[in-house]
C-alpha cells in the first residue's frame, strides 16, 4: 500500500518511468486511470461488452508488454486509445460478416436523463455497427468521447487532416443509417 | 470536401472562413440541404446524448487486467533466466513449455 500511495500522485509520464523500470503498481495506477476510456473504445468499435472486455484486457497486456517503445511522444492515454482501437479493429475485422450482438444499455439508476442517455446511445451504437470500421472509430473518438483531430489522427496513426475526412464521411454515413 | 460533406461540420460549428461562407451560401439555394443541415442537427443532440451514458470498465477489471500483466511478468523473467542458464536451447524448452 506504500507503493501506491507514493503513486498516487505523479502524472503518467512518471507512472510509465516507473513502470518502465519494473513496477507493476505503477502500471496498476495506469491501469486504474485509463480503464473506462479503454473499455468505452473497445466498446464501441465491438458493440458488445464480453467482446469490449477481451479487448480491452488485450489492450493493456500489449501496452505492458510494448511499454518499452512509448516514448511520450502522444499522451499515454492517446497511446492507449490507439492500442485499443487496434485490437478492436483486429477483432472486428477477423470476425467479419458476423453481426454484433445488440448492444446493452447500462443499468441507469433512475432519472429519466439516464434513461434517455441510454436508449440515445443504443441508437447510436446501432447505426455505429453499419458504418465502416475507420468512419466508426474517428467518430467515437470525435462525437463521443471529445478528442481533438490532432488527438484522433494520432489515435489512429492517421494524419490530422484524414482524421477530418472520416469524421465527415462517417457522419454522413452516420445519418443515413439513424434515418432508416 | 463537397458542400455535402461539409455540412456535419458545419452544425457542430466546426468550420471557418471559405468553407463556412460555401456552405452558407450553398444552405440559401437548397432546401434540401437545409433539411439535410436539421437531420445533423438531431444527429448531434443523440450523439450528445449517447456520449453521456455511462459506459464504465466492468467491476474486477483492474484485477483481471493485473493477472494478466503479472504473468507476463513472470515468463518473461522465467525466459530471462532460462536464457542466462541455458541459452537458446533453455528458451526452447519455456517456448514448448508454455505450449503445452
Amino acid at each position: 500500500m506504500l507503493e501506491l500511495s507514493k503513486t498516487m500522485k505523479l502524472d503518467d509520464g512518471a507512472l510509465v518511468e516507473r513502470a518502465k523500470s519494473g513496477d507493476r503498481t505503477a502500471f496498476s495506477q495506469l491501469v486504474a486511470r485509463h480503464e473506462d476510456v479503454v473499455y468505452r473504445v473497445c466498446f464501441r468499435v465491438l458493440g458488445s461488452r464480453e467482446d469490449a472486455e477481451d479487448a480491452a484486457q488485450e489492450a493493456f497486456v500489449r501496452a505492458y508488454k510494448k511499454l518499452d517503445g512509448f516514448e511520450g511522444r502522444s499522451s499515454f492515454k492517446t497511446w492507449m486509445v490507439r492500442l485499443s482501437m487496434n485490437v478492436s479493429l483486429n477483432e472486428r475485422s477477423k470476425r467479419k460478416g458476423t453481426l454484433p450482438e445488440a448492444p446493452m444499455p447500462a443499468p441507469a439508476p433512475d432519472p429519466e436523463r439516464e434513461l434517455l442517455a441510454s436508449e440515445a446511445a443504443a441508437r447510436v451504437h446501432g447505426a455505429l455497427q453499419e458504418i465502416q470500421p475507420n468512419h466508426r472509430a474517428a467518430i467515437s473518438l470525435r462525437d463521443l468521447e471529445g478528442l481533438s483531430y490532432k488527438e484522433v489522427g494520432e489515435s489512429l496513426d492517421i494524419a490530422e487532416g484524414t482524421a477530418r475526412v472520416w469524421a465527415h464521411r462517417g457522419r454522413a454515413k452516420l445519418r443515413e443509417a439513424l434515418s432508416e | 470536401m463537397s458542400v455535402e460533406e461539409l455540412l456535419a461540420a458545419y452544425a457542430t460549428g466546426e468550420l471557418e472562413g471559405e468553407e463556412r461562407e460555401r456552405v452558407e451560401s450553398a444552405l440559401e439555394e437548397s432546401p434540401r440541404l437545409r433539411s439535410e443541415l436539421e437531420q445533423y442537427e438531431a444527429m448531434f443532440v443523440l450523439l450528445a446524448a449517447a456520449a453521456e451514458e455511462e459506459v464504465k470498465a466492468p467491476k474486477g477489471f483492474r484485477g483481471r487486467v493485473e493477472r494478466r500483466v503479472a504473468i507476463v511478468a513472470y515468463l518473461g523473467a522465467a525466459t530471462n533466466a532460462l536464457d542466462d542458464l541455458a541459452g537458446a536451447y533453455g528458451r526452447a524448452i519455456l517456448y514448448y513449455l508454455r505450449l503445452v
